[in-house]
């Protein structure tokens, strides 16, 4: 698993950019100006009605790590399925790297909790316009299909209010999460955090 | 064809200018040809006036997917595109059809099959020339399959000069690992007439990129890259236009001939670039590339020995056979692995069989072994049409077997291998029969050169097969074969390919014979041996002979090789002490299959798995389920189990593997979902508990998978949905497989997938996951 773990951090470093944006409260919903993108929902309303502006966040470990997943698939399935856990972590560990870069870009700001298309009630069908307002496919190769999935799969778009007050946790752990009520972690009384 | 003069100014950026003239994020600048013509046009005149001498009409994106919802059509946009140009050049410059990428993944990477992108570019070709552009400029590819779709439906579509510039990143790579290198030999065998860099980077970082495109294309090079590097926070590009005019000198004395901007440029860019172009440096003399083969991600110079594998062959392989009438391609991709991880750097395939339709059969297996394995493959047919079919979906620069001296060879196979810009086998042998001498088949060599080079086909690509003949019939030919080999290699320069087996046939010891041969080859001037990799001696004497040939540097991969290898293979150790079982359980592969291989011997198949290999399963099932093990145990266990299953394939004929299979189950991932890891998992399980798996795919219309189901009379249905999004094509499926006539069982899984939607979709079974497939189908079939 360990000798997996380093194969997935030296072949495919995450990459991710960024876009920073007004916010602007309409009566649809968030409007993040530059990007000339609407975001509906109470979930964008409460996680960025503090906040005067956001980035938009982009992190893929690219198709690199697709095409050694389907390459591992054919070899050996138990450990695609290591190497694809790693894959999963490792693009979240890219988010966190981003989140670093904001916080070092603006020092004095508080961040949001970063959350993503298809959580609480922000739609999966905002991602073709945050990925075109990130110039997605030109600047790091991620495609988003008709069914708006992306494309390397180990792609994240999230979104972070760039506050002047500090932030508490609105989205992270179990309260807000869908797989709440089905979930093998809970089951046996623990939490995949934990793990 | 209309000509274009060297060296000669494109224009720059289009997008962000547009922008500045009123384009709003999100809208879609093709469109402005529609609505805000001037705007286009005043832009496309400044570059003019800047001293561009082509410019690119603004039709990039113009292609019918990013139009669909725009109820425009991509030849009404084109057309306009293209008028609005030539308005603006007014005869000072030419006019390109713009064509970049589709903006959706083509497979295997994504879902998009090469013939569907084909006809999309097809359509934009079409009306380009309809409209009176003077080129087509293909740019901003990142992958070199889909830049290859548009390049043959450029030359398919029109006789217009065809640039083709490709995007790369600081790592010399596109985004979808494609080398320079590799882009820059396809992209010129297929008949490109300038290729090149566009956007990616700065003019400084294109630089060592297009060198390397310079070493392998006798093309004139073009080079359009961005004005520097953006601020990752405002998107302002890093160079102004005189450094930027300044930054592209490198590349122009680099070889660029072809130069303009890309993103953050615009018309002071161009003047500037036009200021220096007087002062740029003359053409250098073009590069001749030597020998090479590639996948996009894999380039291959043919400056050594290199071995090509022979065992996807079906000649003589019951069990490849049967992988073929069955359109097992998982198991042909397992001999391409297995060939590749005993050291093969080329595959040859060959799927000639049969009751096998060898015109659907190679290019598909050609596609699934391009999803799996990076390694260049040699398409192996004696039908031309076969060949062709490989030929167009193949994204690398391949090699046919083969060619002969006959003239109906020469006539159906050589224009193939030019219009696809492969390599070709050339056999030494013509309509009178194999000759017997040396000198005859050198003869028959320099015909087929002759010919080759006649039709425009580079000399490097042309390798010579000299034949073997079986020693214990023909004794006298082995030195003859091995003459011929020498006098090619020698007098001609080029590669030479050999199957060395074949020497062997019919004589005891065959291996010391054949190794014996391919030694004496090697030092005949043989470079290209076709062998079969998982015999070791064979590889040992290639390990040898490279060392002693200074191809293997301080001999060092020859003592990676043998030092410390034990002095006589000893049997493997574990197995003997191991049982099935316990192999199975702790996921041994290779002992597993050895210890099944053993126990055939004196039991049953159907004994076997039911005695030893389903209690095994079912251990680490349990195991798996009170969370004692986790799913790559499980996994391994199933592979281990899947290796005692191709023992008893191997030992079965194709009529008695029926006993052995437990019923046939359909599964695949729903339409508009692309993630398939899960449903792969449980196929990997399920096969291993003896069902036949019939694997759609992902991205599987529910019509596709219900005519699948009616057609392929399987009693149980497996669906995968990882997202939300495609629970509603879940739900449509399983409609459509209810309304059959005979309507299949159904099980339902994947992320998003739990019990009571699955009740509430009209499914049989909710499968929590692969273990519990398992039991669903256990509960299906009874066994």
């Amino acid at each position: 698993m360990h000798e997996i773990a380093l194969y997935a951090e030296e072949g495919f470093p995450p990459r991710f950019r960024y876009r920073i944006c007004t916010v602007e409260m309409t009566g649809e919903g968030v409007l993040l100006r530059e990007a000339g993108l609407l975001l509906p929902g109470k979930t964008a309303e409460l996680m960025l009605r503090e906040a005067p502006k956001a980035a938009l966040v982009l992190c893929t470990l690219g198709l690199g790590f697709d095409t050694a997943l389907r390459s591992a698939q054919a070899r050996d399935m138990a450990r695609a399925v290591m190497l694809d856990a790693c894959g999963s972590a490792l693009v979240e560990a890219g988010c966190d790297q981003a989140e670093e870069a904001l916080r070092s870009l603006f020092p004095g700001a508080y961040l949001t909790d970063r959350f993503s298309p298809g959580y609480g009630d922000l739609p999966l069908n905002v991602q073709p316009g945050l990925l075109s307002a990130l110039d997605a496919q030109r600047r790091l190769g991620v495609y988003v299909t008709d069914g708006c999935l992306m494309n390397p799969s180990k792609s994240v778009t999230a979104v972070i209010g760039l506050c002047e007050k500090p932030q508490r946790a609105r989205i992270r752990g179990c309260a807000f999460c869908a797989l709440r009520g089905d979930c093998v972690y809970r089951k046996r009384g623990t939490e995949c955090e934990k793990i | 064809m209309k000509k274009f003069d060297l060296p000669l100014l494109l224009d720059g950026a289009m997008g962000t200018m547009l922008q500045k003239a009123g384009l709003r994020p999100g809208e879609i600048p093709e469109l402005m040809n529609l609505d805000h013509p001037q705007a286009v046009r005043d832009i496309q005149a400044a570059y003019v006036d800047a001293g561009s001498r082509v410019i690119y009409a603004n039709t990039f994106g113009a292609n019918s997917i990013k139009l669909k919802k725009t109820g425009h059509t991509a030849r009404e946009v084109i057309l306009s595109g293209v008028r609005i140009a030539r308005e603006a050049a007014r005869g000072r410059a030419l006019v390109g059809l713009d064509v970049g990428p589709l903006g959706q993944l083509m497979e295997p990477l994504g879902t998009m099959p090469f013939e569907e992108a084909y006809a999309l570019f097809a359509e934009m070709v079409r009306a380009g020339a309809e409209a009176g552009a003077d080129l087509i400029a293909i740019e901003t590819m990142t992958d070199l399959a889909e830049a290859r779709a548009a390049l043959l439906a450029a030359k398919e579509n029109s006789a217009l000069p065809v640039f083709v510039t490709m995007s790369f990143d600081a790592s010399g790579r596109t985004f979808t690992g494609c080398t320079a290198a590799s882009a820059a030999a396809v992209l010129t065998g297929l008949g490109a007439d300038a290729i090149g860099v566009n956007c990616s980077l700065g003019p400084k970082e294109v630089l060592p990129i297009l060198e390397e495109m310079r070493a392998h294309t006798p093309l004139p090079l073009i080079a359009k890259p961005n004005a520097g590097l953006p601020d990752p926070v405002d998107g302002h590009y890093s160079l102004s236009a005189p450094d930027f005019a300044f930054d592209m000198r490198a590349l122009t004395d680099a070889g660029a001939q072809i130069v303009g901007g890309c993103c953050g440029t615009d018309p002071e860019y161009i003047r500037a670039l036009a200021a220096c172009a007087g002062t740029a440096g003359e053409a250098l003399a073009p590069c001749a590339p030597g020998p090479f083969l590639c996948t996009p991600t894999q380039p291959m110079p043919l400056n050594k020995v290199r071995l090509i594998g022979e065992r996807i062959n079906p000649t003589g392989k019951k069990r490849f056979q049967q992988a073929l009438l069955e359109n097992d391609l998982d198991y042909i991709v397992g001999v391409a692995i297995q060939q590749l991880d005993a050291g093969a750097e080329i595959l040859d395939v060959n799927v000639g069989y049969p009751g096998v339709n060898e015109e659907e059969m190679l290019p598909r297996v050609v596609k699934a072994l391009q999803a799996a394995v990076d390694a260049p493959l040699q398409l192996d047919s004696v039908n031309p049409k076969a060949l062709e079919a490989a030929l167009r979906v193949y994204s690398g620069k391949a090699a046919v077997n083969s060619v002969s001296g006959k003239e109906e060879s020469l006539n159906a196979i050589l224009p193939l291998v030019k219009k696809y810009g492969a390599a070709v086998v050339g056999l030494a042998l013509d309509d009178d029969g194999l000759p017997d001498t040396a000198e005859k088949r050198f003869a028959i060599a320099e015909k087929i050169l002759s010919r080759a080079l006649s039709l425009g086909i580079p000399r490097e690509d042309v390798w010579i097969d000299c034949l073997t003949l079986t020693v214990s019939a023909q004794q006298e030919q082995a030195m003859e074969t091995l003459g011929a080999v020498r006098l090619v290699r020698e007098k001609l320069g080029l590669q030479t390919v050999l199957g060395v087996s074949n020497i062997s046939f019919g004589l005891p010891s065959r291996l010391l014979m054949t190794q014996t041969f391919l030694v004496c080859a090697l030092f005949a001037g043989l470079t290209l041996p076709i062998v079969n990799p998982n015999q070791k001696e064979i590889m040992d004497a290639v390990a040898a002979f490279r060392a002693l040939n200074r191809e293997d540097g301080e001999s060092k991969r020859y003592i990676e090789r043998f030092a410390g290898a034990p002095a006589q293979a000893a049997p493997a150790p574990t197995a003997a002490r191991l049982s099935l079982r316990e192999a199975v359980v702790r996921g041994l592969k290779s002992e597993a299959g050895a210890i099944a291989k053993d126990m055939l011997a004196d039991h049953a198949p159907l004994a076997l798995v039911e005695q030893h290999l389903i209690p095994a399963l079912d251990q680490v099932g349990a195991d798996y389920e009170k969370g004692a093990v986790f799913l790559p145990q499980l996994l391994s266990a199933a592979q281990a189990a899947q290796a005692v299953f191709e023992k008893i394939k191997e030992a079965l004929g194709g009529t008695e593997r029926e006993t052995v299979s437990k019923g046939r189950i359909l599964i695949a991932t729903v339409q508009g979902d692309i993630h398939d890891i899960g449903k792969n998992i449980v196929k990997t399980v399920l096969q291993n508990y003896g069902y036949d798996v019939t694997d759609l795919g992902r991205d599987v219309p529910p019509e596709t998978i219900a005519r699948a189901a009616e057609e392929g009379k399987a009693p149980l249905v497996g669906l995968s949905a990882l997202m939300t999004t495609t629970l509603p094509a879940m739900e449509e499926t399983i409609r459509q497989l209810r309304a059959l006539e005979n309507p299949p069982r159904i099980m339902v899984g994947g992320a998003v997938v739990t019990e009571a939607w699955a009740k509430s979709a009209g499914a049989d079974f909710y499968a929590r996951d692969a273990r519990a497939a398992a039991l669903i189908a256990k509960e299906v079939f009874g066994v």
